[in-house]
């Protein structure tokens, strides 16, 4: 089961692996809020270090992983910023204050410097926040994950959903390519190259009845055992996977704690302390530069309504 | 030793959403420390007696309660559920779906987790029951990798509390195949020599419970109890014939050798039975007729592995140079323990999986040159659960559906579609919604499903799982019709013991993926070495054959022949 999908059902032999859930879940949470809050390419790239490294920290099987940063350069790399380009070619003005264009198509297709910067900025944050996400699937099983959102005070009962939901998946996967294969056998062709699309998302549809009739009865069975082993009767709950804290979880808490102050502070300090006339910072723009326009006039399709 | 722990007094039960009660009059108590059978077939009411004790009634299932049933002198309707699971542990039928962690420990700890428990008390608890089940090298696996034997053994585990002291097993062998059910029995037993623990099993399957010894059998039959007995004076009664159970193998041959039952005594163990000096005599001169040679089959060949390799991963073969061939109208055992191989071979069959060397031929034909599609028309697959396969609302357009996919005519759909519903018995139901009908009902629509294809050979994925005796008896029946009418082969890939000893002139057996036996039915299962080897359980006419001093195949044969001619009489 292991290393097929990226998710693990097995701790791993790493630190970060054998660090307790509950600290997983506090680290997610503090680089998620971190990376959210800033748009200030000077505190986002130290940020996005550290998920890198914590994933190669964890020797990974990485022919998943490069697919699925492959995925995401090429969506929201490639095909977002052509996209941008053609709706807002000057969104560049809005958020870093400036207008210096390096290249004109026409009219309304032009490329100015500041949307390239623009471009990069929020490339990186998504790129840093995907990967914080990917860190935190390879090093937390789904228990752990269960008893780590429990120590966020999440009421139990949806803690273990998510618990339930990983423990089924696997199963309901195998019924239904049992199902598939017995359908094949009486004659369905699910064949790419005989079948029509059509044809074939109408069996897959069918599939699905004998699938959901036949997973109803396992959520009976599992609610019975439930009940029966006393769930549900008092109003807190502890995990057995959330394990003793390590060296590396009280080091990783203490980090944390500052961690968390100086996001505090951070978001306090540029929202309300000493803010920035626009959006984010750029090295070419100078301070008193700035021109700080309205979001609504670098869209060129709102002309057309005044 | 004489505390009773639980008692029923004039108790009723109806469930909210049924029309007449599933339980009448019980009266029953068991004392502390007993291990007690509750034996019946499906809807006798047994699975809903266990549950009146463990709480599920009235909590989870709604209903009325009449008269009164106390577990430790507390009136169960006044407690909840989750008092009772303190006091009664229950290890449901569906070892898969009752295992809720997604880890040996952490499963076992599921309990305590609910109980809060800190986790420096758990850690020891989860290592000594994992202990107790022989399980402590695996409290890091998880269920993916676990068999089901295993994941019965972490259910055990889990209801070890450590305030259980009634211990209640649903149906503990139906998902089990027979090695591990023996392993289940053996295991159930140790807990019951605890004289704390007392120890209530559900079953229908007398002869595998009977492996150990049991105190007491309360025999139940349409929501009453009928017998309240020792297993040796249930066994010496015909109560078991009146009510639908399978009486053991041995004592259906004692009968047929004409032995008077009630003379001997131990009769619930086959291996300090003790024969009264007439029996054995009888027995021994039963047993020691020749056997009739048996005719050679020569019918034209339908199927042939030649040097058949296969592995879904590469590097390991999950067959290995497998070459077997199957004349048509044979009936065959495809017998092995679980992950033996023999599910593959089927796949292999049918086209779903293809062989890496060696190759398949379906009448005649390379199956490298026919689709899944086409094989098909050849080949039926039933799987074991029929709810995975009906795919329609209604029996004729379930039956209909194969042919209607393949854009047969109008006419030709009606023609084929009502000899298959005939063939099967459905044709007065054939308006009827699937969901309406019984579990035997569907098995016989998703076989007649198969059945408007004409196919050759018709494969059976463990038939006899989740049916009790009378169910079963049905299906082998109409099975058994569709290969002497229709000349059908059939294929039954099994692990139950007495369902190829029963139904099939031949067995193939699988163990680690090599085909270690194919031969006549009654010399596999005589051969100790193969059993052995394919983990499998010898029935107890071996056993018999043993204590008579007769050579084992002389005697399965034997058994085999006289069954077979006594059922042509009928």
């Amino acid at each position: 089961m292991n290393n097929k999908l990226v998710i693990n059902f097995i701790p791993g032999k790493t630190t970060l692996h054998k660090m307790a859930g509950s600290t997983k879940v506090l680290l997610f949470v503090l680089f998620t809020i971190a990376i959210i809050a800033t748009f200030d390419m000077r505190v986002l790239l130290p940020l996005m270090v550290v998920p890198f490294a914590a994933i190669v920290s964890m020797k990974p099987n990485y022919k998943p992983l490069i697919f699925l940063f492959a995925f995401m350069i090429v969506t929201v790399g490639i095909i977002g910023t052509v996209m941008l380009l053609v709706v807002s070619p000057d969104v560049g003005l809005t958020h870093v204050g400036s207008h210096t264009e390096i290249l004109q198509v026409s009219d309304r297709l032009y490329v100015t410097s500041e949307t390239l910067w623009y471009v990069l900025v929020t490339f990186t944050k998504r790129i840093a926040s995907f990967a914080t996400v990917i860190a935190f699937v390879l090093m937390t099983t789904p228990s752990e994950f269960a008893s780590g959102l429990s120590f966020l005070r999440l009421p139990y009962k949806v803690c273990i959903i998510v618990s339930l939901a990983y423990r089924t998946i696997p199963d309901i996967a195998r019924r239904f390519i049992d199902i598939r294969n017995s359908m094949q056998m009486r004659g369905v062709e699910l064949n790419s190259k005989r079948t029509s699309l059509g044809k074939r998302l109408k069996y897959t549809g069918a599939m699905l009845v004998p699938l959901i009739i036949s997973s109803f009865g396992k959520v009976e069975t599992i609610a019975n055992a439930m009940d029966l082993r006393g769930f549900g009767r008092l109003k807190k709950r502890t995990w057995y996977a959330e394990h003793e804290l390590t060296r590396a979880d009280r080091i990783a808490r203490a980090f944390s704690a500052v961690f968390a102050a100086a996001i505090l502070f951070y978001i306090l300090y540029t929202k309300f302390l000493n803010p920035y006339p626009v959006t984010m910072w750029c090295p070419f723009v100078k301070l008193e530069n700035i021109t700080k326009v309205n979001v609504f006039d670098t869209l060129f399709f709102l002309k057309w309504f005044r | 030793m004489e505390e009773t722990v639980i008692r029923f007094e004039n108790f009723g039960f109806q469930y909210k959403v049924q029309q007449t009660p599933t339980l009448y009059d019980i009266n029953l108590s068991i004392r502390k420390g007993e291990k007690v059978l509750i034996l019946g077939s499906s809807g006798s009411g047994k699975s809903t007696l266990a549950n009146c004790i463990n709480g599920l009634i009235p909590f989870s299932n709604e209903g009325t309660i009449t008269g009164s049933v106390t577990v430790n002198g507390l009136e169960t309707r006044s407690v909840s559920i989750h008092e009772l699971s303190k006091m009664v542990g229950t290890v449901l039928q569906d070892s898969d779906a009752q295992f809720v962690g997604l880890s040996v420990g952490e499963d076992i700890a599921f309990a305590m987790e609910n109980e809060a428990t800190p986790r420096s008390e758990m850690v020891p608890i989860v290592y000594r029951h994992a202990s107790v089940v022989g399980m402590q090298d695996f409290i890091g696996a998880v269920p993916f990798d676990l068999s089901g034997g295993q994941k019965q053994k972490v259910a055990i585990a889990g209801v070890l509390g450590s305030d259980v002291s009634i211990l209640i097993f649903d149906e503990p062998l139906a998902s089990l195949d027979p090695q591990m059910g023996q392993t289940a029995v053996e295991l159930i037993d140790n807990l019951s020599q605890n004289d704390e623990h007392t120890v209530i099993i559900i079953e229908h399957r007398l002869e595998d419970v009977l492996h150990r010894r049991v105190d007491r059998v309360i025999l139940m039959s349409e929501g009453r109890i009928v017998s309240d007995s020792t297993p040796d004076e249930l066994l010496q009664s015909t109560l078991l014939l009146d009510y639908g159970i399978r009486e053991p193998l041995y004592i259906t041959a004692m009968k047929y050798a004409g032995c008077s039952i009630p003379d001997n005594s131990n009769l619930c163990d086959i291996h300090c039975i003790e024969f009264s000096q007439d029996n054995r005599k009888k027995l021994i001169e039963f047993f020691s007729g020749n056997p009739s040679v048996s005719k050679a089959s020569a019918g034209e060949e339908v199927i042939r592995f030649e040097n058949v390799d296969f592995a879904y991963d590469e590097g390991v073969n999950v067959l290995n140079d497998v070459s077997f061939s199957i004349q048509k109208g044979e009936r065959i055992a495809v017998i092995g323990k679980n992950g033996a191989g023999k599910s593959t071979a089927a796949k292999l069959i049918c086209g779903i999986a293809r062989p890496q060397k060696g190759s398949v031929h379906i009448g005649g034909t390379n199956a490298k040159q026919l689709s899944v599609k086409e094989i098909g028309e050849h080949v039926g697959y039933v799987m074991q659960n029929p709810n995975q396969m009906i795919l329609k609302d209604t029996i004729k357009k379930e039956v209909e559906f194969a042919l209607s996919i393949r854009g047969f005519g109008a006419e030709e759909i009606r023609r084929r579609a009502t000899i298959a519903l005939n063939a099967c018995s459905l044709y007065s139901m054939r308006n009827w919604p699937v969901d309406t009908v019984s579990y035997g009902q569907k098995k016989r629509i998703t076989v007649a499903s198969i059945l408007v294809l004409h196919p050759d050979v018709l494969i059976l994925d463990e038939p006899s799982a989740g049916q009790d005796y009378k169910s079963y008896m049905e299906i082998m029946h109409f099975i058994e019709i569709l290969n002497r009418e229709y000349g059908i082969t059939i294929l039954f890939i099994t692990h139950d013991m007495h369902l190829a000893l029963e139904n099939t002139d031949r067995a193939i057996v699988f163990a680690d993926g090599r085909l270690i036996a194919d031969d006549r039915v009654s010399s596999v299962l005589a051969n100790d070495s193969v059993i052995q080897q394919a983990n499998l359980k010898q029935t107890s006419l071996y056993t018999l054959a043993l204590r008579l001093d007769l050579p084992p195949e002389q005697v399965i044969w034997r058994f085999i022949e006289h069954e077979r001619a006594v059922k042509a009489d009928e």
